[in-house]
């Protein structure tokens, strides 16, 4: 079975909901209602993006979001990033730990919010790029674009669990 | 009509969502139960709601205002999880979808409770029966200790993390219980040697200011003889004490290990789904020997040199007040730095823990897999990795052991600038009063003033053991302290199994963002062979991980012989059930204990016979130690038709009630297929079975058969039932019926070309 990919200037994607959209090929064929996943969210955010149908199952994938038109990109990006919504961590407010259960209060681009973390080994990740991943107790996810531009005092209390 | 205060919701309702809904709401038709949620349409933290009466449903948030809709207007109420939160999502009646609500995964649970009730509602369902439902997901979302917050694995559940004996000391002391008597002669002997410690520098004053001057020869040859008897008994007591500190030691450490591995045992699936192997095997082996250090650090250096502390300013103070004062000045400061420095040094050790754990991870991962790594010519990538991972610990160490060696350097320094200042002090005295200051009280108080700060230094220093100890005694705790699998019917029900099994609504997840099973609902009758069949990731394997009790944050019920299996004895209830998996898991041992390890107590002929019925008694024979032969880890050294047969073998011998065989999906030759099947025949005969089938053979054994799709039961019946309904089974049969026909003419080929 062949993974059917499309690379660009052969298909005009409209937006049909905030995370759907229509595809449709200069061939004449229409796909409706395709939901858009990154295959790589972490490590790839623009390459590789399927398409999936309502069953979930994959109808193309995208090889570089660069390469489709401008009208078509901009739908994508919509719908990745309605889909990708995670609030990014600004400033790390307080961070108090009582019976080996972290209570952190951060300033995201979302606003202020407190959560739990209750095992910071396999809750809090740090990627290569410098970008450092959290999930709380809820499986909510956070994540920090870049530690080293965090303020001081945020970065002294994070430190410990990186 | 104002909101009731009483009314069911997952937190109290804000008031100035309050303030805004208050009016929308008609006496005859109240808000039966809310949703309080956190964030808004857009994405952002806010005040947020929906509220659902008998008859409609009313959204709020502040950015978006109201949507008030009757369940009469709604298609489909759905819950759609994204990556980072989910919404709410109403289909209405003209195919016009609309997100109501969007929420973070805290209130997931309650979410898809409210669809599920709004589409039931819609689709006729009893409101009372369904209001039942939504009450049990919400004190199930209740089920939090109130004082920690940690969720209960049962609304009525003790928290063992708030059981009094939470603190991390308290924890450690009762493994140094048992080794009191030790510890305390141990003590006693210290304190003898301590006390011997302190004679020499004393001896040191007599000498130089009476012996020495007077010449007095038998006077000197008498002070050197006890001096030497001194040394004998001090390091006599010494070694007498160091013996037992060893002994001791071993002991808690042996004891905290047994403890930890046998927490390990006793902890839910949900617990290993989410650490590593890695890091467990690091918490028994290493963080255990660091606890020991500590330990003993704690209850014998610091007694002692505390009692060396106080008997050494004991004695300055009655050579001379002035120096001893003097002597003490520095003490402050190096107390300051010991504080600064523990905060300092705290992070660091933290942060090494958890590069010691990647490596400890890796090993875990690797070691084992190493025929995977050498098949795929992987050896340098992988050495490449650990050196990656190996040279993190060492930078990581290399900036604790920076801040480790400086700060004792430091105090190192303040003592010996301290013992500068008693020689000049001191010195002056000399030469300018000898009355008031001899020159061998000066020797003397300076050999003292040396020893009164090994015992500083310790303390000082007892601080970096101390926060290395922590760090460990933390993640060693994480084991202790983890909720175990939950046994609320222990000791109950532990009569026979019947096998009736039922399945009441139940649904699922792993983790808040993805639904696994949905209200799954089917009835299984004693001596029924019910086959599983579904794609990959249908659900099957969760089916049976329910089943067997190795998960059970779940919602709805499941039955055995109608009693809730949650109030069935663990040990008993799983005692009843033979599990052949798919990839049967061998342990380093002979053939015959593996065989045996379902139950240790068979009679060796009834681990032959089990052979026999599995058809591995005559593969076994034939091999040169038969069943003395020593399998490898995990099996090495069996062909996979052979450990399955093993497997089958260990089912046979503890002849459940209960059966549940996952089907190896791995491709065995015709004739293994046929020993396999026959064997799996043999031992389902008179069971209630369920399996997870593969092929086309083993379903039309089934008398039942459950159709999973996407976590749900799309389709029940016989095999001739479900074919003539030409559904989601009947394709998957032409799938296999193709692929089996492959299969026998390719294995047809082969056998030609070697003939």
């Amino acid at each position: 079975m062949q993974l059917r990919y499309i690379d660009g200037p052969e298909v005009r994607i409209t937006a049909y909901d905030r995370i759907f959209v229509n595809v449709e090929f200069f061939g004449g064929e229409v796909l409706t209602e395709l939901e858009p996943r990154r295959l790589f969210p972490i490590s790839g955010l623009t390459k590789y993006i399927t398409l999936l149908d309502n069953e979930g199952n994959e109808r193309a994938i995208i090889r570089n979001l660069n390469n489709l038109m401008p009208e078509s990109r901009d739908a994508i990006l919509d719908c990745l990033k309605e889909y990708y919504m995670i609030p990014r961590i600004k400033r790390l407010i307080k961070r108090t730990e009582k019976f080996k259960i972290w209570m952190w209060t951060v300033e995201t681009d979302r606003g202020i919010y407190t959560f739990e973390i209750r095992n910071s080994f396999t809750a809090i990740k740090v990627l290569h790029d410098g970008r450092i991943l959290i999930l709380d107790a809820n499986d909510n996810r956070y994540e920090i674009p870049d530690l080293n531009k965090l303020d001081k005092r945020s970065i002294r209390l994070i430190l410990p669990d990186v | 009509m104002s909101i009731p205060r009483s009314m069911l919701t997952n937190k109290p309702v804000t008031e100035s969502v309050r303030a805004a809904t208050d009016e929308l709401f008609g006496e005859d038709d109240p808000p039966l139960f809310a949703v309080v949620s956190d964030l808004n349409l857009n994405g952002c933290y806010d005040n947020s709601a929906l509220f659902v009466t008998s008859q409609k449903l009313i959204a709020f948030d502040e950015e978006n205002g109201i949507i008030n809709l009757f369940f009469s207007q709604i298609k489909t109420a759905e819950v759609k999880r994204m990556y980072g939160n989910a919404v709410f999502k109403i289909t209405t009646n003209d195919g016009k979808r609309t997100d109501i609500l969007r929420f973070t995964y805290s209130v997931a649970e309650i979410c898809d409770a409210v669809a599920n009730f709004i589409n039931h509602i819609n689709s006729g369902e009893d409101i009372e029966l369904e209001l039942d439902m939504v009450r049990a997901t919400y004190k199930n979302m209740r089920s939090f200790c109130p004082k920690c917050g940690r969720k209960l694995s049962n609304p009525d559940a003790n928290c063992i993390n708030c059981s009094g004996k939470s603190k991390v000391v308290s924890k450690l002391l009762i493994y140094i219980k048992p080794q009191l008597k030790r510890i305390i002669f141990s003590l006693i002997l210290s304190m003898g040697s301590t006390a011997m410690a302190l004679v020499p520098p004393y001896v040191t004053k007599i000498m130089v200011d009476e012996i020495l001057p007077q010449s007095n020869k038998r006077l000197l040859a008498i002070t050197v003889a006890a001096l030497l008897g001194v040394y004998i008994v001090q390091y006599i007591l010494g070694g007498c004490r160091a013996y037992l500190l060893r002994l001791a030691g071993d002991s808690m450490v042996t004891d905290l290990k047994k403890d930890i591995y046998a927490k390990a045992q006793h902890l839910p699936m949900s617990f290993y789904d989410k650490t590593s192997t890695g890091s467990v095997i690091n918490r028994v082996n290493s963080d255990t020997a660091i606890i020991q250090t500590f330990m003993l650090r704690v209850t014998q250096e610091a007694v002692v040199q505390l009692f060396m502390l106080v008997g050494i300013v004991v004695i300055m103070f009655t050579m001379n007040w002035k120096l001893t004062l003097l002597s003490l000045a520095p003490v402050p400061i190096v107390i300051c730095i010991s504080k600064f420095f523990g905060k300092k040094i705290a992070p660091m050790y933290r942060r090494l823990w958890r590069r010691g754990t990647a490596i400890s991870g890796l090993l875990a991962d690797t070691i084992p897999a190493v025929r995977v790594i050498k098949s795929f010519t992987s050896e340098k990538r992988a050495v490449e990795k650990f050196s990656r991972y190996a040279n993190d610990f060492l930078s990581e160490s290399k900036k604790a052991s920076k801040t480790a060696t400086v700060f004792p350097h430091i105090i190192t320094f303040m003592i010996t600038s301290g013992s500068v200042i008693i020689w000049l002090v001191g010195g002056t005295w000399v030469i300018e009063r000898p009355e008031a200051l001899t020159l061998g009280l000066l020797v003397s108080f300076i050999s003292y003033t040396s020893m009164f700060y090994t015992p500083v230094n310790f303390f000082a220093n007892l601080n970096d053991s101390y926060q290395n100890a922590l760090a460990s005694a933390e993640k060693i705790l994480d084991i202790i302290n983890a909720e175990p699998e939950t046994d609320f019917g222990k000791g109950k029900n532990k009569t026979g199994l019947k096998g009736k099994i039922e399945f009441r609504n139940v649904n699922f997840s792993f983790d808040r963002t993805k639904r696994v099973l949905t209200n799954v609902s089917f009835v299984i009758n004693p001596g029924d062979i019910v086959g599983i069949v579904g794609t990959t990731g249908s659900g099957k394997t969760t089916l049976i991980n329910l089943l067997m009790r190795f998960y059970e944050n779940y919602e709805g019920e499941i039955l055995v012989d109608g009693k809730n299996i949650k109030d069935i004895d663990l040990n008993f209830y799983r005692s009843q059930m033979g599990f052949v998996q798919q990839e049967p898991m061998m342990f380093r041992d002979t053939i015959i204990n593996n065989i045996a390890y379902s139950n240790p107590n068979a009679h060796v002929e009834q681990v032959l016979h089990a052979a026999e019925i599995a058809n591995a008694h005559g593969f076994i024979s034939r091999l040169p130690d038969a069943y003395d032969t020593m399998l490898g880890e995990r099996g090495v050294g069996l062909s996979g038709g052979e450990k399955q047969r093993i497997s089958i073998a260990r089912a046979v011998l503890k002849n459940p009630g209960l059966l549940i065989i996952d089907e190896a999906t791995s491709a065995v030759d015709s004739e293994t297929e046929k020993l396999i099947q026959e064997a799996i025949e043999r031992l389902i005969r008179g069971r209630t079975t369920i399996m997870i089938a593969h092929r086309l053979s083993t379903l039309r054994k089934a008398n039942r058969i459950l159709v999973v799709d996407k976590g749900e039961i799309i389709e029940n019946g016989s095999h001739e039932e479900l074919m003539a309904l030409q559904g989601k089974y009947y394709k998957l049969i032409q799938i296999q019926s193709m692929s089996e026909q492959v299969q026998a003419e390719i294995e047809a080929e082969n056998f030609e070309m070697v003939r």
